[in-house]
């Protein structure tokens, strides 16, 4: 059986996917995005976060049944409700086995994966299949910028769009706007010309950049380096969506 | 200034009428204005109450007509409902050296007047004032040789009669102001029962605001929905009455229920029980929601305002659009509305010894506890078994002796039955003073001859089990590591509880994360059914609570949780309980009504609502909230408005009795900010994430803060 480190399950997201879900955030991930807010989600490893309230330990190993016997104990409110269990983190492809085992375990249960879609295509293949709806985010279409600021390069994941594009999986492409870097107009141009044929697309949703970002670095004894002027304004374009004939929203408020 | 201008937005969506005028009133109301018209001083009754050596009924009937004299009829030309109290406070009838020797020996409920009971105000509307006077001169007729009945209903009367000239006098006040259509209402109510909503309104307000001025509070108003619905209805059909005008009174009504409320005492500001019930069924079973019941959530989210506070009974068959339409009411931040589940909460009245007709009549007392309106007399709030107390004292002396685990629970199990006896025992002098205005508004009272302090129907007391999780938690910690893992010894515990954890950290870490807690895990949840049956099996046991009653075992914590963690207020002693068995520390808080211990990280609603479905609820029928606060950001959009209706629906479909949800308001972050152990799980949503308030650097607790003050 498959062991998977997960830093949280919580219930009643109510901005991850539809109906009443829960979601289980995998821990460890091959990207450095500068503006990344859950940095415990980085490594794959538990770690210590300490705050003002006391000291915990982030990161915890679950089997496959552990994990899905929590889940499966309240799967038919889940499903009453419209909702189910999302999968985000982190990056839950670099778990992309253990993930499989607990998809398998889930009987009727909705499935969402929340992704960068940074992941060998065989495992994107293995776990998208068994998914109800895909989250997949875009940030940067340029490579070089994308290697900057999130420290990998996009090839992989404009890859595995292109595959997920052909799996008849619906998917929300989600774009973090984060300002000067991933909301300029050539970017956001890019995204929209990159995505407006692809089929299975239900719309994209903007994610305007927050400045509470870096909130959980301290107690994780990191920095927090955003590679972006924070108190920028956020640049929101929907229309360059709209023309491309692409359904576009702005995702919960601003703050979300 | 921001604010008013974002509220007025809403409003809009909300109410159909132009509320131009009503805003003027809240903002009076707001600004203390009404204090302005105050009198100096309140009348003073002892010399006369001495010189005519006043009975106790005679005392308390000349409180109501004295206090309704001094009245000086104030109405503001903008009025269309009145009655503004200039009374500032509520005179003694003894003086405290007689009061001392007339209750010596007696146990008094809280203050000592009558309080937290529901009069039957449908049917004093629909009588009218003289014909409860009528009735009362007929018991009176019929009674003759009885000297207590007499006086009694020579009280009432006096009472009646007080009210009703009150009424005169501000009827009179309103025609020389000229302002003819409230004199014509006050010239025909309280007297005679209504024609129109209007003046069903205008009636229940004078009525409702005397009971305050008796001395009496936590004086709720029961299902106005129900019963001003006839009222409404006919003046809908008779088109007297549009939907905006209806809702302009309704506003104005619960308006005028904020005006006075600096003057009612309770254990915080705003702790007044003035609670309203809606929806619910009908005597037949059928949904009893009507246009009412929404308009009245309409206008609560217009008043915004602290009171009244709103009850909703629902059921899993609840339409998904009322409960999107109170759970706006929610997103407000006010804490209401409250809701209760009729397919739990009535069969566990009948199981109570409740007639079904008056079951499926039950509202709220003022906080959670379920009364009949008009036929109770009961003292829901005697007190609180200290669960944690129980269950640490188990412990100790269990561990100690080297005992099972089932001993352990046992000695708990008889812990808790003797706190309910020495609760009961305290209360066997109880000693209620006569009432006898409030008791024209009640069932029986007038007919019988006998003042409500005497009994009503149902005379039933109420205990708390306070604190349950974290004592749940506590069993469960000492279940999971001492005697399933055995990784503990009992005495490594019993030195790291008497230590607080001092030099035990690592075992206390592992107390509060490995171990199965209240909401996250069925070992624990299933302890927490354990102890509650415990509370329930022991008030089984009381089989007469000296009242001719008995006693209803409850799952709220009120003021307990705090008090049993720092001591009650003013009592210097050490707080009561140390460290405890879940690795909480000593003077850490313990859980609130039915909720997670503040010290256990959970999943979240959905485990917490499976959690406390688990109860037997049909034995505990005293009534206690889950209650949750979620973060504001739920309430963003329609999607999460719409979410959080569906969270009350599985309140409902589960099987759960009573639900408090709570938006995180910027005093809630304030003080998370300055005391972060008391709100480990307080969430907070940015942008694509959730994060625990507590966990963010200042900078960022700051940004959430600056977004809570200034709006988005």
């Amino acid at each position: 059986m498959q062991s998977g480190t997960i830093f949280d399950i919580r219930e009643f997201t109510v901005h991850d996917g539809p109906g009443i879900r829960t979601t289980v955030f995998l821990k460890g991930c091959p990207l450095r995005c500068s503006w990344c807010q859950n940095p415990e989600g980085m490594s794959p490893i538990p770690e210590i976060m300490e705050n003002p309230s006391g000291k915990r330990i982030v990161g915890k190993l679950y089997t496959s049944e552990q994990l899905s016997s929590i889940l499966n104990r309240q799967a038919s409110i889940l499903s009453d409700n419209g909702g189910g269990v999302t999968f985000s983190g982190g990056e839950p492809l670099a778990q992309a086995a253990f993930l499989a085992e607990v998809m398998d375990s889930l009987g009727n249960l909705h499935v969402l994966l929340d992704t960068s879609g940074y992941a060998p295509e065989s495992d994107f293949r293995r776990v998208v299949q068994r998914c109800d709806l895909v989250y997949f985010d875009l940030k940067l279409m340029d490579r070089k910028a994308h290697i900057r600021h999130t420290g990998v390069d996009n090839s992989p994941i404009l890859r595995n769009l292109s595959v997920l594009a052909s799996m008849d999986i619906p998917f929300v492409i989600r774009v973090p706007l984060i300002p000067g870097v991933t909301d300029t107009d050539e970017n956001l141009a890019a995204i929209a010309k990159g995505v407006n044929r692809l089929s299975g697309l239900i719309r994209v949703d903007l994610l305007p950049y927050n400045r509470a970002a870096g909130g959980k670095y301290s107690a994780l004894r990191k920095q927090f380096c955003p590679t972006y002027d924070e108190r920028r304004p956020v640049h929101v374009d929907l229309d360059v969506f709209e023309t491309a004939g692409v359904k576009v929203r702005v995702a919960g408020t601003v703050q979300k | 200034m921001h604010s008013l201008v974002a509220e007025s937005l809403v409003l809009c969506s909300t109410t159909n009428f132009d509320t131009s005028r009503l805003d003027a009133q809240k903002l009076r109301v707001r600004n203390l204005e009404y204090k302005t018209v105050r009198l100096a001083a309140s009348p003073e009754l002892l010399t006369e109450c001495e010189r005519e050596g006043l009975s106790w009924p005679r005392r308390a009937a000349r409180l109501v007509r004295r206090m309704c004299e001094a009245e000086k009829p104030y109405i503001h030309p903008d009025e269309r409902i009145v009655f503004t109290r200039t009374t500032p406070s509520v005179p003694p009838i003894y003086s405290p050296e007689q009061w001392k020797e007339r209750t010596d020996g007696c146990t008094l409920h809280e203050l000592g007047p009558i309080s937290n009971i529901c009069a039957n105000w449908g049917n004093v509307l629909s009588q009218g004032l003289l014909e409860r006077r009528r009735v009362a001169l007929e018991t009176r007729q019929r009674l003759t040789g009885d000297s207590e009945a007499i006086e009694f209903l020579d009280c009432a009367i006096e009472t009646i009669d007080a009210v009703l000239d009150l009424a005169a006098r501000y009827a009179n006040e309103a025609l020389r102001m000229g302002k003819s259509e409230v004199a014509e209402i006050l010239e025909r109510v309280p007297a005679l029962p209504p024609r129109t909503f209007h003046e069903a309104l205008q009636s229940l307000r004078l009525m409702h605001a005397v009971v305050w001025m008796g001395g009496h509070y936590h004086v709720g108003l029961g299902r106005i929905d129900q019963y001003l619905w006839p009222y409404l209805k006919e003046d809908l059909e008779n088109h007297l009455l549009d939907i905006a005008g209806a809702e302009e009174l309704l506003a104005e009504f619960f308006i005028s229920l904020n005006k006075d409320s600096d003057l009612y005492p309770g254990v915080q500001q705003g702790d007044n029980g003035q609670t309203v019930m809606l929806g619910g069924q009908t005597q037949d079973g059928r949904d009893a929601v009507n246009e009412l019941t929404h308009m009245a959530i309409r206008v609560a989210l217009y008043t915004n305002m602290i009171d009244p506070k709103v009850n909703l009974r629902i059921t899993e068959n609840t339409e998904l659009s009322l409960l999107t339409l109170a759970t706006e009411l929610t997103r407000r931040g006010l804490g209401f509305p409250q809701y209760s589940n009729d397919a739990v909460v009535i069969p566990a009245l009948v199981a109570n010894g409740y007639d079904p007709a008056d079951a499926w009549n039950y509202t709220v007392a003022a906080c959670w506890e379920f009364i009949i309106p008009g036929k109770g007399m009961e003292v829901v709030n005697i007190g609180a078994v200290s669960m944690p107390l129980a269950a640490d004292q188990a412990i100790r002396a269990g561990l100690s002796a080297h005992e099972t685990f089932e001993s352990i629970l046992k000695r708990t199990t008889e812990n808790i039955g003797e706190q309910v006896r020495d609760l009961v025992k305290s209360y066997s002098r109880l000693l209620l003073p006569p009432a006898p205005y409030y008791s024209v508004l009640m069932d029986g009272c007038l007919e019988a001859g006998r003042d409500l302090s005497f009994g009503l129907k149902y005379n039933n007391y109420g205990i708390h089990g306070a604190a349950s999780s974290s004592a749940a938690d506590a069993l469960a910690a000492v279940r999971s590591l001492v005697f399933i893992e055995k990784s503990v010894e009992p005495e490594e515990l019993l030195h790291a509880m008497a230590a607080n954890f001092e030099g035990y950290e690592a075992l206390q870490d592992r107390l509060l994360h490995e171990a199965p807690k209240t909401g996250n895990d069925p070992e624990a949840d299933e302890l927490l059914v354990t102890l509650f049956d415990a509370l329930a099996d022991a008030c089984d046991a009381v089989q007469d609570n000296g009242r001719g009653g008995r006693v209803r075992p409850g799952t709220g914590s009120a003021m307990y949780y705090v008090w049993l963690t720092r001591g009650k207020p003013g009592d210097c002693d050490d707080a009561p309980i140390g460290a405890t068995a879940d690795g909480r520390k000593k003077g850490e808080f313990f859980s609130a009504n039915l909720a997670p211990s503040p010290q256990a990280q959970v999943r979240g609603p959905i485990s917490v609502l499976q959690a406390f479905s688990r109860l037997n609820y049909r034995r505990i029928c005293n009534g206690g909230p889950i209650t949750m606060e979620l973060s504001d950001s739920v309430f963003a959009d329609p999607e999460g408005l719409e979410k959080c209706a569906m969270l009350v629906h599985i309140f409902a479909k589960l099987g759960c009795q009573q639900l408090q949800l709570n938006t995180v308001s910027l005093s809630t972050l304030l003080d998370a900010r300055e005391h972060p152990e008391r709100h480990r799980n307080l969430i907070v949503r940015v942008w694509g994430w959730s994060g625990y308030f507590c966990e963010l650097g200042p900078e960022y607790q700051e940004h959430i803060i600056a977004r809570h003050l200034y709006g988005d």
